[in-house]
């Protein structure tokens, strides 16, 4: 007889055993413990959803097991009963040979079951995803290529082993290392240049764009590995030649002796940052012999390419590493900000897995670990030149020179280069503008996505760069920012505009008329003795998307009326399951009883196929590609580059409508027995909800019960999935639904009939976006400006933010409670980034294992005004679409607290973080 | 080995042996399987890990779990996050978390609610000032690290179950 969890944690009190580590009652429990998506679909069928709050805040609230950590073997159904523990050793020395490690300080009870090597895995002929190109584990004999770089996996069968090697082996000094070699040597990871030309007047076209003539990489490199930007005296080069000879021009121009010209020439650091989410990353896995099926419970914001690595990296292996299936389950997340977005770290769960079979394995980085191995910021090193008409007050010309630490392996190094280029132009209209930009390969810690990408660093040193233009001018900040802002339709750097609105001046005027601004000048006459006052402005626009930008959604109701909705993007504090439930109840009228998110496998009736390259695939493949109706550019997306609401929301809301316009409205014309010819029979659109009672004038309001009861019983829709795709433009295609022509911005479409299976219907045609749509960079924005007053203690250099006010327009938020909270979280990473947060490169830094929160300072609730702090979000222009918003709010806050820290003192930062004792020093 | 018999939630474990260097946080974790207790750091800085310690003179503080020996928690009474909801009906404090969006990632939250109601505990004991009430909050709260929020709508909430009940917490309630 199975014992109830009740009786057996009675029977163990009462018996003083020891109990290990099998979880109490656990496995003996409950017969059948709910499912990984059981526990992870929300808020669940028949469970209180709050007319208020998010559809995760009861389990949130609750403490609810929810993140890959909250799992272990003992809570799935038919897992072992037991999970084993795998501990990640890695190397705290890139300039020594590594020579393998010694155990023997273990005690016989601590000794690992398992070693995982970069033999082993050799041996095993486990492949590498190209995106993590490199050795998995360092092998004995060379030197680790970075700071942190895994050397083995130790598993353990029993935690309390795992538990006590883990801390005997903390301080590294098992670890063997030989000769010195110095740093391993590589390649930079991506070298671009930016430069365009304006024609004589806005409606002109360019004389030379990106846009025009694509993206450009200078072929020759110094013996450093840095490119050479100036064109060689050699007929080579080809299209790099064009594009440095005009901007070498524009440098010249900006080094000319005009004295009409304004010409600052200025040099700012950024440094590397973690990206400190509070869930350290951790997985699970078992791979079960007899079936030969892997499965895994993993937390990360790119579930499909997760899922997609891993049957690489077994693809090709050796009998008894290669599994029959994977079974790819993906939970919560504990925050992200871009750190989870195509981590390694899944790799390493899987391996822990596959080469322990049989057992369950959990794979946990503590946070030391997690500051040695977890993706972090890009430290920047730029040198900007900006001229000025003195006269028109107007931007003439901009030059600058970015080189990025990206760490040891390549990850998003040149993505979060081109992003920091292109948007190194900030919200401003500028003729001519030549960037470089360089991301070098270094012994430090892996640095790649990270909230803000690049533009944080490029528009941090913009923003304090224009304030000190308006200082030299002199003219008023906001004056200046407004006259030079990038007009509606106007082109940025690569040569394009963007194809959403720019309330750039409505922000400004905002920024203008608030009390911080239009008081600043009294408030630092009004200081208190010992006390310095300052103000600053900054204003940012940030891209949202990343250019090939999918969407997954599948929405149901039951004949009862109870909706579900199934999505691939993923939970990790955005909210994007509560924007799916506010998105699809506007066009299904009730809140969805219950959304997973995170999902990989719920869309395959639509049975999709990619090929290629979204990002560098040429025209010609694409049209071929579309020539098969399944075939879509890619499947699938990260939630990443602030793309949650805009994207992240879209396939839904398309098979929303679909569900509604040829399910729910058929079944209300029945309902309303209105005859087939009856013209109102087209107006579906006239029709609306009130909460979940669909209302049509002159017709009796019908419960969406009912409408859903009769959907099923007349076998019309019931059941919609979609795929959706973005180039900086959604794809667009027409399907034959119910013998009639539906054209949406979605690529792929099944539908189910009454209680049937999906049935994918083809397209009858599409339109995908044209590939050169790549060099566009950017097109879709959004924009925050930020004011703060600090008061800074003149003795101790100690700083206060006193007021701070955040204006920012994001079209139609989905949530606004989550909209208003990501700016203030924003904020508060804002600050951190400002003025506390710094990493060392290099041996100091955290890849020698031994950093954690005690030095690593991020904003506390004292450090903020959290009374004192403005959000104001400007309502949505007509018609206007959700934009994704969770980056932007945060880049502002950056350069306004060095502009505030400026007029305070009278000295400018050019490096971040400003500490306190930066501020003394400079005051003293 | 040390023996071990606490009581969790109203509910008794124990006596059992546990490693001497066993931290409360992998005991909780690990060995029961309470998961709704997080570990952030390690090094009871972020305070995710933080519970509950009920006293015997009825006062309550909250505690670290993840640098401290589950042998420190002999004989003491704790709570954790999966403890404060009733028979499936919220707490006052839960509902503020719910309805002020409090939370967004929610991994910090089992340490804000459990200093939170720490406070709301206090504050129905040794009730304070309205004017008092934010920089009360503002010093209970801090320590706990929330990446996400920038901890405005933490304290919004907490503010917000005490003015459900404002004569329960505040001297002068009718201000």
């Amino acid at each position: 007889m199975k014992a109830t969890r009740r009786e057996f944690v009675q029977w163990a009190v009462a018996s003083g055993i020891t109990l290990g580590v099998s979880r109490i009652g656990a496995g003996q429990a409950a017969a059948t413990p709910p499912g990984f998506t059981a526990r992870e679909t929300l808020p669940g069928r028949g469970k209180w959803t709050p007319e208020l709050g998010r559809i995760d805040g009861v389990a949130k609230a609750t403490g609810a097991k929810l993140y890959a950590s909250d799992f272990r073997a003992a809570d799935l159904p038919g897992w072992p009963s037991e999970t084993s523990h795998a501990l990640l050793v890695r190397c705290a020395d890139a300039t020594h040979i590594y020579e393998g490690f010694d155990l023997a300080r273990l005690s016989k009870i601590a000794r690992p079951a398992v070693v995982v090597t970069a033999d082993d895995v050799k041996h095993a002929k486990i492949r590498v995803p190209a995106f993590y190109e490199g050795d998995l584990f360092c092998p004995a004999g060379k030197t680790p290529t970075y700071l942190g770089q895994p050397v083995a996996l130790l598993i353990f069968e029993k935690f309390d082993a795992f538990d006590q090697a883990r801390l005997a082996l903390r301080d590294g000094q098992f670890l063997r290392f030989g000769k010195e070699t110095g740093p391993v040597e590589g390649s930079n990871y991506g070298a671009f240049r930016f430069t365009r030309v304006a024609g004589p007047t806005p409606d002109d076209p360019d004389v030379y764009s990106p846009m025009q003539a694509g993206w450009i990489s200078p072929g020759f490199l110094e013996s450093s590995g840095r490119p050479i930007w100036k064109p060689l005296p050699v007929a080579k080069g080809g299209d790099y030649v064009k594009g440095a000879t005009f901007g070498e021009e524009i440098r010249k121009g900006l080094a000319s002796k005009d004295a009409g010209l304004l010409v600052l020439d200025r040099e700012f650091e950024t440094q590397s940052v973690d990206p400190m989410f509070l869930e350290p990353e951790c997985g699970l896995a078992w791979y079960d012999t007899s079936s030969q099926k892997l499965e895994t419970v993993l937390g990360v914001q790119s579930p499909f390419e997760t899922t997609e690595s891993l049957a690489f990296l077994l693809g090709e292996a050796s009998p008894g590493f290669k599994p029959k299936v994977i079974d790819a389950q993906f939970a919560y997340v504990g925050g992200g900000f871009g750190g989870r977005d195509h981590t390694p770290f899944p790799l390493y769960v899987t391996l822990a897995g596959m080469f322990y079979p049989g057992h369950a394995v959990r794979l946990a980085h503590d946070r030391f670990q997690q500051f040695q191995g977890g993706i972090k910021r890009h430290a920047f090193k730029m040198r900007s030149k900006i001229g000025i008409d003195r006269t028109t007050g107007k931007i003439t010309a901009f030059a600058a020179d970015h080189v990025l630490d990206g760490g040891g392996m390549m990850n998003y190094s040149p993505s979060v280069a081109t992003v920091g280029a292109t948007g190194a132009l900030g919200i401003y209209d500028v003729p001519k503008v030549d960037v470089t930009t360089v991301a070098m390969h270094t012994r430090g810690v892996t640095a790649g996505s990270m909230r803000g990408y690049g533009t944080l660093q490029t528009m941090t040193a913009l923003e304090t760069l224009i304030d000190e233009v308006a200082c030299a001018l002199p003219m008023d900040p906001i004056e200046f920012r407004r006259r030079n802002a990038l007009p509606p339709g106007g082109r940025i750097m690569t040569g394009h505009a963007f194809s959403v609105s720019t309330r750039t001046k409505e922000i400004l005027s905002k920024l203008e008329k608030h009390p911080i601004w239009s008081r600043r000048a009294a408030e630092k006459r009004q200081a208190k003795p010992g006390f310095l006052v300052g103000t600053g402005v900054a204003i940012a626009t940030k891209d949202y998307g990343s250019g090939a930008d999918c969407s997954l959604g599948r929405v149901e109701i039951s004949p009862e009326g109870r909706i579900s909705i199934h999505s691939d993007a993923v939970e990790m504090g955005n909210g994007i399951g509560t924007a799916l439930v506010n998105r699809v109840a506007l066009h299904l009228g009730g809140r969805a009883d219950e959304v997973t998110v995170a999902q990989v496998d719920a869309f395959d009736a639509l049975e999709l196929v990619k090929t290629g390259d979204p990002f560098t695939m040429a025209q010609a493949a694409q049209d071929e590609g579309e020539k098969n109706p399944r075939w879509v550019p890619e499947i699938s997306s990260p939630t990443s580059a602030s793309i949650g609401a805009h994207v992240g929301t879209q396939a839904a809301a398309e098979a929303a409508r679909i569900l509604y316009r040829f399910g729910l409205w058929p079944a209300a014309i029945a309902l309303w027995g209105i005859a087939p010819n009856d013209p109102r029979t087209k107006q579906s659109d006239e029709a609306y909800w009130q909460d979940d009672i669909l209302i049509m004038t002159g017709l009796d309001p019908l419960p969406l019960k009912k409408i859903a009861a009769k959907a099923h019983a007349m076998k019309v829709v019931t059941g919609v999935m979609a795929h959706a795709f973005s180039r900086w433009a959604w794809a667009q295609a027409t399907f034959a639904i119910h013998g009639e022509s539906w054209t949406a911005d979605i690529d792929a479409l099944a539908v189910r009939y009454g209680s049937d299976g999906f049935t994918r219907l083809s397209r009858s045609s599409v339109a995908f976006p044209p590939t050169d749509y790549n060099r566009i960079g950017v097109a879709f924005s959004s924009r925050c400006g930020t004011l703060v007053r600090v008061e800074i203690e003149r003795a101790t250099g100690k700083l206060r933010i006193a007021k701070a006010y955040s204006a920012l327009e994001c079209g139609q938020a989905l949530v606004p409670e989550v909209v208003v909270g990501q700016s203030q979280g924003g904020f508060a990473m804002g600050v951190g980034y400002a003025l506390l947060e710094t990493l060392p490169p290099f041996e100091e830094g955290p890849g020698n294992g031994q950093w954690n929160l005690g030095q690593y300072r991020i904003a506390r609730g004292s450090d903020l005004p959290l009374h004192d702090l403005e959000i104001e979000v400007l309502p949505p222009l007509p018609k206007e679409p959700p934009k994704g918003m969770a980056e932007v709010v945060m880049i502002p806050v950056v350069p306004a607290l060095l502009n505030a820290i400026f007029d305070a003192t009278g000295h400018r930062f050019r490096s971040l973080p400003v500490t306190q004792t930066m501020i003394k020093d400079a005051l003293a | 080995m040390t023996t071990l018999a606490l009581t969790i939630n109203g509910r008794a474990y124990g006596p059992i042996e546990v490693r001497d260097d066993l931290t409360m946080n992998d005991f909780l974790r690990e060995y029961l399987g309470m998961t709704g207790t997080k570990y952030g750091c390690g090094a009871a800085q972020c305070l995710s890990c933080a519970v509950i310690v009920d006293r015997p003179d009825g006062t309550s503080h909250t505690n670290p779990t993840c640098i401290v020996p589950a042998s420190s928690f002999n004989g003491k009474t704790i709570r954790t996050i999966e403890g404060h909801a009733k028979n499936g009906e919220l707490t006052i404090l839960q509902k503020t978390f719910i309805e002020h969006f409090a939370f967004q990632c929610g991994y910090c939250t089992p340490g804000f609610l459990n200093e939170g109601q720490v406070l709301l505990e206090r504050l129905e004991k040794s009730p304070v000032a309205h004017a008092d009430l934010d920089i009360t909050i503002g010093e209970a709260l801090d320590g706990h690290l929330c990446r996400c929020t920038g901890y405005v709508k933490y304290h919004e909430a907490v503010r917000a179950a005490v003015l459900t009940e404002p004569t329960r917490f505040l001297k002068d309630s009718a201000q």
